[in-house]
């Protein structure tokens, strides 16, 4: 793999769980960087990462995984991909150094290596100092450590994170999403990060990647795609704004309102500002305030996926 | 806790194709065990029925020496050593108790633990195969088990053959050696299936410790209770510890103790196995460890 190619790649992905389509037609490519998964319950996530992993072969379509085909080298992917689930997952008895180091040797390290190698993941980490702690005594932060530690002992190419700081208070989480950038940005391995905390994303990832019905809704660089999908304004008014509002929903604007009477007008790509100040004139409505707001991630999905 | 104590470095090393991916599993399945409660002790006192019929063997060769224990009865015909002496052992109940109880401290939590904390979803997110899973998991069993049947079964011909300085046993009995292995692996392998069906169960290690050991003993009582009131040896089916004993008494060339065919024992200690293949199957899935 040298730079410059792309970490994954898919072509055309349909899956379906008998007469329920999970996947329907998704092409995606993802080269280096972190980038963030996301979408709305049964959108297709999970699917997708088990489509990533081996786990499901797709109905159609392929794909490639760090140039492994996802149909015939399940295994060499396996290989080459780190995995930290959602759920605490942990062996009781074992401490963390023993547990890497375990997970380690089934990837196929030599043993003294993986053990050598526990060591070094579990302080990069920063579980230096308890790594021979039996695993039960650890806080919901430690093992949420402890996952990136085993996920990363083989020295992955590619890391999926899923739900990475679910259960963590905000210091803690603070130091994962650290990790996480530092890994993405200085380590040369790519993180795909699947997450409901959208400015966990929006920390971390320069790329994202939004599912929604089993369908890519977009993709891209986060913040050309937070200016390309649409505009976003803030405006206060006087005057009947029925009519106002019910024409700028005929144009595809979004319009959501505050309790301080601000509306927040998510304007389509291909259409001006001006159409705003034509349609109040038209209405007889008066702008008293208006400023160009700056998008965030969670606009940019609430826009996509189309909830509040 | 600061992160990044020291910084990250790539790994330089290459991935080792192992001829058996299993055995980091069987290895520290065994470690595990022995740092469980009461495992050292039971392990220990499991062993004891091997070296009360090795010492069997030995007074077998010095019975003039040890005749006033026999109180004028031919200490010969009490202390034959023949195939009949090695299925006494085998089926011996308490060594079958003694099996049961190994199952319980090292074999219970095999899979239930890794269905209540979630491990599965780290294993196969390695390249390991469901079957390497499993594999790992029954070694773990097969190991103590093998380490009360098929290591004393074997010590005992070869101390026979030491004490009496001669290969008589082997001369007489020439299929003996072989149907210690075969009796072994059997009774091993039934074994390490019924704990890994029973383990995949429940997430609670206490449930299945206790499954263990009542599904062991009701079947057992299941029988008594039936043999009681209908009189038909064939009710030793029901019993797991029955149809051991019929299956050995067949492989030690011994009258069984059932009239009963031992085939039919041995089919349902297969029909066990295969219920217990098929539960695994549905408990253990890959494509289940992302939720």
């Amino acid at each position: 793999m040298t730079t410059g190619e792309m970490n994954i790649e898919l072509k055309d992905i349909r899956f379906h769980y008998g007469k329920i389509t999970a996947l329907d037609g998704v092409d995606l490519t993802l080269g280096e960087g972190a980038c963030g998964l996301l979408g709305p319950n049964g959108a297709g996530k999970s699917t997708l990462l088990r489509i990533l992993l081996g786990f499901l072969n797709p109905a159609q379509g392929e794909g490639r995984v760090l140039g492994y085909d996802i149909r015939k080298d399940q295994f060499l992917i396996r290989r080459s991909v780190g995995y930290m689930p959602e759920d605490d997952c942990l062996i009781p008895g074992m401490d963390a150094v023993t547990f890497t180091a375990y997970f380690g040797e089934l990837s196929g390290m030599p043993r003294q290596e993986a053990m050598k190698r526990a060591h070094d993941v579990l302080f990069y980490v920063g579980l230096g100092e308890s790594r021979y702690r039996l695993l039960e005594t650890y806080s919901a932060g430690m093992k949420q450590r402890l996952k990136l530690a085993q996920a990363l002992v083989h020295d992955p190419k590619l890391l999926f994170l899923d739900e990475p700081t679910s259960n963590l208070d905000p210091q803690g989480r603070r130091e994962i999403l650290d990790l996480i950038k530092d890994i993405s940005s200085k380590k040369n391995i790519q993180v795909l990060v699947s997450s409901h905390i959208l400015t966990d994303i929006e920390d971390t990832c320069s790329h994202v990647v939004i599912l929604n019905k089993g369908k890519v809704a977009a993709q891209g660089e986060l913040e050309a795609l937070k200016e390309i999908q649409f505009s976003l304004y803030e405006l206060r008014t006087k005057g009947e704004t029925g009519g106002f509002l019910k024409t700028l929903k005929e144009k595809g604007c979004r319009i959501e309102e505050t309790e301080d009477e601000l509306m927040k007008i998510y304007m389509p790509a291909d259409l001006f500002r001006t159409e705003i100040f034509r349609t109040a004139a038209l209405e007889n409505v008066q702008i008293r305030y208006f400023i160009k707001s700056r998008t965030s991630l969670e606009d940019l999905f609430a826009e996509t996926v189309g909830v509040d | 806790m600061p992160i990044a104590e020291r910084g990250y470095a790539h790994w330089e090393g290459t991935f080792v194709e192992r001829r058996f991916p299993w055995w980091p599993i069987t290895r520290l399945g065994i470690r595990l065990a022995f740092k469980r409660k009461f495992f050292k002790p039971v392990f220990a006192v499991s062993l004891g029925p091997a070296v009360f019929f090795l010492a069997g063997i030995y007074m077998s060769e010095r019975i003039e020496d040890f005749q006033f224990m026999f109180r004028g009865r031919s200490g010969n015909r009490l202390l034959g050593v023949d195939p009949a002496y090695f299925k006494t052992y085998f089926t011996f109940e308490t060594t079958l108790f003694l099996m049961v109880m190994l199952m319980v401290l090292a074999g219970a939590s095999l899979i239930c633990d890794d269905l209540k904390f979630n491990s599965l979803q780290l294993y196969f997110s390695r390249p390991l195969r469901k079957r390497d899973y499993w594999l790992g998991k029954m070694a773990t069993v097969s190991f103590f088990l093998l380490i009360v049947t098929l290591v004393p079964g074997l010590l005992f011909i070869l101390f026979k053959i030491i004490f009496s300085g001669s290969f008589k046993l082997l001369a007489d009995y020439p299929w003996l050696p072989i149907s210690v292995i075969g009796y072994s692996l059997l009774v091993t392998l039934f074994f390490s299936f019924y704990t890994l069906l029973v383990s995949s169960l429940s997430k609670n290690r206490r449930y299945v410790s206790i499954l263990i050991f009542l599904i062991y003993i009701f079947s057992d009582v299941f029988f008594g209770i039936f043999y009681g009131i209908f009189h038909d040896s064939s009710f030793c089916l029901l019993s797991i510890k029955c149809n051991i004993q019929q299956v050995g008494a067949f492989l030690f060339r011994v009258n069984p103790q059932y009239d009963v065919p031992w085939i039919y024992s041995f089919l349902v200690l297969a029909a066990i196995c295969s219920l217990s293949g098929f539960v695994l199957k549905k408990k253990i899935r890959g494509v289940e460890v992302i939720k």
